[in-house]
């Protein structure tokens, strides 16, 4: 309780900090709105519609992208988590895409894919793929032994095997991964529609800036922060749900 | 009770094991040309200090591992892999956290397809013969680590395998806890029927337990020595005390010191 408490403290000292520094005249009003005015702005978007059609759009592509992400991550992180030989070919190709930040993608996806979502929704998939496929492949690894060698011995087959032995197993691992592919396709997506799409809320960041509408800029962002902090609270109760037997172990 | 009988079970035949630990230098043999058979229902004790390779012959036993040369055969049939017929009893338990109680105990009938019904009834009276019952739904982190080798007993006994492999199931338990599951684990193999190869270095365990104590040597693991153990079964606690019990043990025990000292010396220099 008190944790939370101090949370709330440190959230309120943070905004009346940058109202007295906006209201004392120790910023430029213009680069920098107060609270007042942002939150004035967040109500104005949201009135007019435009807010909800922008958040809309992104959470459509950070959704798309992150669902083809996780399913792909989880699927190969499970295979070359259990065959050596795949991982043996597969590793290195990971580990050499894996340092390319999925900002240094932005230009040959907009070759590929044109604008619209389909940039979107790959840059989302660069960027959560990675910590996805990282987290299963190091978590089957890391499975004991002595667990899939009792399933063996009492007769689980492989598809037994897979679904009650190595995939729960890796589930306390594989959810961090889940947690941090999300809010780095959640970044990847904003960062695409800077460049590369004609709606979301980095779409309407940009159009803001050329417009020297930097309330509605500073609105977009903390629409994304409020949208980031929001997915990880439910990722990480629903985690909690799935893997509670794993808390106390920990 | 039920006596050992003649039908030959496990026969372990020329059985050695090396193991490459780096390249470049020689092997280390885990286990030299092991001979041995186990009858049908019979219960075998495997008694050596750590380091004697006799829980790299029941993984070798169970299919986990292949052994370098030689081979065993089940019932004849020369071992290639794991399967229900030969299940195990871990140290470390080896439940699976994410299930309970009850969920861990079916999980061989469900791995044989039996519909959910049938092996939570089934389930339910070999948690109850190990006398878990209440603890049902509760999960692996939740009981203690008694409660949880009773679990795993239970998990092995209830695909109703040919024989039961136990490694070292009692190492990590208290004292009290153990003598209690050595009994638990006499009356169960009593009450069974089934053969049972029992992996320990407590001399007074392999005694208590076993029809014959099979008696290794460190590396290279070769069998010493086997002792048959006369008492009647089940064994109950009063045995304990009996002279030729004690006098057994006693004797193992000085034949088995220099083994012992060997190891303990060899490890305090592995330390240094």
């Amino acid at each position: 309780m008190a944790t939370r408490l101090r949370g709330v403290v440190g959230f309120f000292g943070f905004i009346a900090i940058w109202q007295a520094l906006a209201s004392l005249g120790v910023v430029n009003s213009f680069l920098l709105p107060s609270p007042l005015v942002v939150a004035g702005a967040v109500i104005d978007l949201t009135v007019d519609g435009s807010l909800g059609r922008h958040v809309l759009a992104s959470l459509e592509r950070v959704f798309v992208g992150f669902l083809v992400a996780a399913a792909i991550g989880i699927l190969l992180g499970l295979v070359t988590g259990w065959s050596r030989s795949t991982s043996d070919v597969l590793k290195p190709i990971v580990e050499a895409l894996r340092p390319i930040p999925p900002i240094a993608w932005t230009p040959i996806a907009i070759l590929w894919f044109g604008v619209g979502n389909a940039p979107s929704y790959f840059l989302v998939f660069i960027g959560a793929v990675f910590p996805v496929f990282v987290n299963t492949f190091t978590a089957v690894r890391g499975i004991d032994r002595s667990q899939i060698n009792a399933a063996l011995c009492l007769g689980a087959g492989p598809s037994l095997l897979l679904r009650d032995v190595l995939i729960p197993a890796s589930l306390p691992i594989i959810f961090p991964g889940l947690r941090i592919g999300l809010g780095i396709g959640w970044m990847c997506v904003v960062a695409a529609e800077l460049i590369a799409a004609e709606s979301g809320l980095g779409y309407m960041i940009q159009q803001n800036r050329v417009l020297l509408q930097t309330p509605n800029v500073v609105a977009g962002m903390v629409t994304i922060g409020v949208i980031g902090f929001g997915m990880s609270a439910l990722m990480g109760l629903f985690e909690r749900r799935v893997i509670g037997w794993s808390q106390s172990t920990r | 009770m039920t006596a050992p009988g003649n039908g030959l079970q496990l026969k372990i035949e020329g059985v050695s094991k090396r193991y490459f630990v780096r390249r470049g230098q020689p092997p280390i043999q885990a286990l030299e040309r092991i001979d041995l058979t186990v009858r049908t229902g019979e219960f075998v004790s495997l008694l050596g200090p750590s380091g004697c390779g006799k829980s790299t012959l029941l993984n070798i036993v169970a299919g986990f591992q292949q052994p370098s040369e030689g081979r065993v055969l089940h019932n004849g049939e020369p071992i290639m892999r794991p399967d229900r017929r030969r299940t195990v009893v871990f140290q470390d338990y080896a439940l699976f956290p994410w299930m309970t109680v009850q969920q861990n105990v079916e999980f061989g009938l469900k791995a044989q397809g039996m519909d959910p019904g049938s092996r939570a009834v089934i389930a339910r009276d070999f948690i109850a013969r190990v006398h878990l019952s209440g603890f049902e739904d509760r999960y692996p982190h939740e009981i203690s680590g008694g409660m949880k080798q009773r679990a795993s007993i239970a998990r092995a006994l209830v695909p109703n395998p040919d024989v039961v492999l136990m490694d070292e199931p009692f190492g990590a338990l208290d004292a009290q806890t153990r003598v209690l599951l050595q009994e638990e684990v006499a009356r169960l193999s009593a009450d069974t029927g089934k053969t049972v190869v029992f992996v320990t270095h407590s001399i007074e365990e392999a005694v208590f337990l076993a029809d014959r104590v099979v008696v290794m040597t460190t590396r290279p693991g070769r069998i010493r020595s086997q002792v048959e153990v006369k008492l009647p079964r089940p064994r109950v606690p009063e045995m304990r005390y009996d002279a030729w019990f004690i006098q057994t043990v006693q004797q193992l025990w000085q034949s088995l010191k220099p083994d012992w000292q060997e190891r303990s010396d060899s490890d305090a220099k592995a330390r240094h």
